[in-house]
């Protein structure tokens, strides 16, 4: 093929792709208006295990208030400290929705998509891959959405967290490299799906409470470093998933100086730029997993048969 | 000439799994019955020309699927090699897929929240036909196809004739060169197969240049429509030619048909002196048995009767009739279609 | 055994050898336990490092609270295995396998199918809480003293609150008829709210007094508190329920389970009427 040929096929392609993404983005939003039940279940009653994860920091913090060896000072600094941790949970469950929509909604998703029939005629089709995921990721973002603004919202005011927010610009920045990232290592993750049946979904069930743990949804990471040796290599190795050091940098931007400044990871500046390269490395590493998967699973016969 | 699809020696083996052989070595387990490798085609080797509706006509299991399978590139072949549209399946898939669409009978294709005509849309994206094209076009098949009242209905609420003609509408809105269907017909009522069988016939005549690959086991529409066949079993083409010279091939040969009280065994009519080869099907529900015969010497036809009558069964009727291609079928496989 | 108990049983079994293929025959038995395993002691996980983390940042050690959260979330992997065990089965039958409507029409009671369905994810989850225990105590120093005495109460409690669980989840199974497919919404929020209102993880008296009075509605509540009362060593930790002995605690577990057990025929009864009304016995809501 000339150079000259392949200059006038790129806008055909990026139209093609563009095309499809709103394609399967569309089904995705429309849905989710036919079916407004996901409101209740996705996004309100979800509201309620993050919940949980602050009443255990209150319930903790309670019994320091009510211990009477312990002095004023030290109270005043566990209440100041427990309001930050509570801070800490909203913003990790609001950032969950993200993880959950990653795994379930476009990584798993293709598994789904071939057990009713449609991945044989998603894989005859011309687009990118990347683009049919990237479709999913923006459809899902409405309902995604949707549920972390409740919970940052619900979060704020039911338990009355103040934010302050020290660099505006940087924060957002964080925010969406660190879904770039994550969409882009949903990417990879979803390549193991054309090849894998049942055992990817399997995966994804089983990664998602061990990266809740590792990546500190609950508890700022930096934590994992006071348990020991083992602490530290999984903290190490929870900084490849995006939304570890996406969550850590955010919390330093709305909390600043929480807990004396102890449990950080690395600097927010520092984080971002490590995301970035994430996101980079995922994006890329999805585009040859996706070809190399694919090519695999056409030579076992594994992109039509369904109930494997 | 350019080929629209050209094979050469195309091979697809399929290699149980090792979950499927564990359970084998379990004497208890279930599915452990002769699972070993099945070579699903075998050597094919065929050329379609540009503007051709060419059928693919064999029994279930013969391979047809998975002949369009590889051709749709979804699947790669062991060994051998095939082109679309000028590109090889296995190195340029997605020249291919621009240029192809696939329709499958009894598939349940899109999401069944949205609507025909959203659903249909969806799809033609995946091809980026620009959105007002593609409505138009959905519109005009919706028409066409007598789905017009059914274009705001979620896809869910729709009967299975509804659904497959939906789905023959997502194969035509992306306007392919090369159009794959694999039984597009199947289960479907005499006025849905017939709009289908009318459109495929006026849409592959009246435009220069597309393509249509049939797979069917309905002898009747592959006859009608096709402009030529390839016999297909057991992953093996075994003849190829126009629906008139494939039946010219018999036509040294007779065939009759005879109706008759069920048989205990039709074993009496293999070998026998002058019968080239003869099927024979069974209908409880009338208690008979229905055979053909493709007789090379029709001075058989006695030793037939005299077979039928030393079991006691008492011939309903005897019929000498034009070769069909069913008898073409039953002459090279030895056994009907169903 | 009467014809119908015969029935039934025959209906359990096969519904729970069934559950048991879907569930564990995509690999090998002992990587389906490893799996089913590292999901809730990961779970337990983050429990250990939120406490963790609040020790070291206040330099406050609670060995009692501790206990008592771990305690609580590791008998809460019977809540989400029974949960999800259930009423996932209406949705996976109907859009994933797409046997509903076969079943469905069958001779059979769809609602012992259910149980047995579940049947496998409740015994896993039983090894899952038994490995998670025990790794609790020999490991991160969990306090656990228990007598013999208790053991019998013990049981009573545990068989119960199963009883209890399923419940919940075929009512929840007869929503999931209406609803469109959430199956993961549902396996996270619903047990959320028992999470929450339950005292699973921290004292009833942590909520506000509204949410308390709605928990001491759920016999969870009484579940929970009565095992601990059981598996724990004294503490001085306020439940909320410290006013009633562990028998008044058995009665009052025993009496709100019944209702629910009626509560579940019910909901589930209306949940297959409407789904049939509205003609959503079988439908595909994926999207």
């Amino acid at each position: 093929m000339s150079a000259a040929t392949v200059t006038s096929r790129i806008p055909h392609r990026i139209r093609l792709n563009l095309r499809a993404v709103v394609g399967r983005a569309y089904p995705r939003i429309v849905g989710a208006n036919r079916e407004p039940s996901w409101i209740f279940f996705e996004a309100i009653l979800p509201l309620l295990g993050i919940a949980a994860y602050v009443f255990i920091y209150q319930a903790l913090a309670n019994r320091v208030l009510l211990d009477p060896t312990v002095s004023a000072a030290d109270k005043a600094a566990t209440v100041a400290a427990t309001n930050a941790l509570i801070g800490s949970v909203v913003l990790g469950g609001t950032m969950i929705a993200f993880w959950l929509n990653v795994l379930w909604s476009m990584a798993s998703q293709l598994y789904w998509e071939k057990e009713i029939g449609n991945l044989q005629l998603y894989m005859m089709a011309p687009m990118s891959r990347m683009a049919l995921l990237g479709g999913m990721a923006v459809g899902g973002m409405f309902m995604t959405s949707v549920r972390a603004i409740t919970t940052l919202v619900a979060g704020v005011v039911v338990f009355s967290i103040v934010l302050q927010v020290t660099n505006p610009f940087l924060l957002i920045a964080v925010f969406f490299a660190t879904l770039v990232a994550l969409y882009g290592m949903g990417m990879t993750l979803a390549s193991l799906y054309l090849l894998w049946g049942r055992e990817a979904w399997h995966l994804s069930a089983l990664l998602e409470e061990p990266i809740f743990f590792t990546s500190g949804f609950y508890f700022p990471a930096g934590g994992l470093a006071y348990v020991g040796g083992w602490g530290r290599v999984l903290l190490t190795a929870a900084t490849a998933i995006p939304a570890t050091l996406g969550l850590d940098a955010m919390r330093q931007l709305v909390f600043p100086g929480a807990w004396g400044d102890k449990l950080w990871i690395f600097s927010p500046e520092v984080e971002l730029v490590i995301i970035l390269v994430l996101g980079v490395v995922f994006l890329v590493l999805a585009r040859y997993a996706l070809a190399y998967l694919e090519l695999l699973a056409r030579r076992e016969g594994r992109l039509t048969s369904r109930h494997q | 000439m350019e080929f629209a699809i050209e094979t050469k020696d195309l091979v697809r083996v399929f290699k149980p799994s090792r979950k499927l052989l564990k359970r084998k070595k379990n004497p208890n387990g279930e599915g452990g019955s002769g699972e070993g490798p099945v070579t699903a085609l075998d050597r094919v080797t065929t050329q379609i020309r540009q503007g051709e509706l060419f059928g693919l006509l064999g029994p279930n299991g013969a391979g047809k699927t998975t002949l369009i399978k590889i051709l749709c590139t979804l699947l790669l072949p062991t060994s051998g090699q095939a082109w679309v549209a000028g590109h090889d399946i296995s190195k340029d898939p997605f020249p291919i897929r621009e240029r192809i669409n696939m329709v499958s009978g009894g598939e349940t294709s899109g999401y069944g929240l949205l609507t025909t005509r959203e659903n249909v849309w969806m799809f033609s994206q995946f091809y980026g036909v620009n959105s007002k094209v593609a409505k138009a076009r959905i519109d005009e098949l919706l028409h066409i196809f007598g789905l017009w009242d059914k274009r705001d209905a979620k896809v869910r609420t729709l009967s299975s004739g509804q659904r497959q003609k939906m789905n023959m509408i997502r194969g035509f809105v992306t306007d392919p060169d090369i159009l794959f269907l694999d039984e597009p017909t199947l289960g479907l009522d005499v006025n849905a197969s017939r709009v289908i069988r009318e459109y495929v016939e006026a849409w592959v005549r009246k435009q220069k240049g597309k393509t249509v690959l049939l797979t069917t086991h309905y002898m009747a529409e592959a006859d009608q429509m096709c402009d030529r066949i390839a016999i297909i079993d057991r992953g093996r083409i075994l003849a190829c030619d126009t629906p008139e010279n494939l039946k010219r091939t018999i036509r040294h040969d007779t065939t009759f048909r005879l109706e008759v009280d069920t048989l205990r065994s039709a074993s009496a009519f293999s070998g026998m002196k002058g019968v080239k080869n003869f099927s024979s099907k069974d209908d409880a529900s009338k208690n008979t048995t229905s055979l053909t015969f493709i007789l090379e010497d029709e001075s058989a036809v006695s030793d037939i009767l005299s077979a039928v009558q030393a079991q006691g069964a008492k011939i309903h009727y005897l019929q000498k009739s034009e070769p069909t291609l069913e008898d073409v079928f039953i002459s090279m496989v030895g056994r009907g279609l169903e | 055994m009467s014809a119908t108990v015969r029935r039934q049983w025959r209906t359990f079994k096969w519904a729970a050898w069934l559950g048991w293929e879907m569930d564990s025959n995509w690999t090998e038995p002992a990587l389906f336990i490893v799996y089913s395993v590292v999901k809730p002691v990961a779970g337990a996980f983050i429990l250990v490092l939120m406490y963790i983390v609040f020790a070291a940042i206040g330099n406050y050690r609670d060995p009692a609270m501790f206990s008592y959260i771990y305690v609580g979330n590791s008998f809460f992997i019977f809540v989400g295995s029974t949960l999800f065990g259930t009423f996932q089965v209406i949705q996976a039958d109907r859009e994933w396998y797409q046997t509903l409507r076969y079943t469905y029409i069958s001779p059979i009671s769809y609602y012992t199918y259910i149980v047995g369905r579940a049947a496998s994810k409740v015994a896993v989850g039983g090894l899952a809480v038994l490995i998670t225990l025990i790794f609790g105590v020999f490991v991160l120093g969990v306090q656990f003293q228990m007598t013999l005495g208790s053991v019998p109460i013990f049981f009573v409690g545990l068989v119960l609150g199963l009883f209890c669980l399923v419940s919940i989840g075929i009512c929840l199974a007869g929503v999931s008829f209406m609803t469109a497919k959430h199956t993961h919404g549902l396996a996270e929020g619903i047990p959320g709210i028992f999470y929450v209102f339950c005292g699973v993880l921290f004292p009833l008296t942590a909520l506000p007094g509204w949410a308390q009075s709605f928990g001491r509605g759920i016999p969870l509540t009484y579940w929970f508190d009565l095992t601990r009362r059981l598996i724990l060593p004294p503490n001085t930790i306020d439940s909320g329920l410290g006013f009633f002995s562990d028998l008044e605690i058995l009665a009052l577990l025993l009496a709100s389970s019944l209702i629910f057990f009626l509560l579940s025929l019910g909901i589930f009864k209306l949940g297959e009427y409407m789904a049939r009304k509205a003609g959503k016995i079988d439908m595909t809501t994926s999207y």
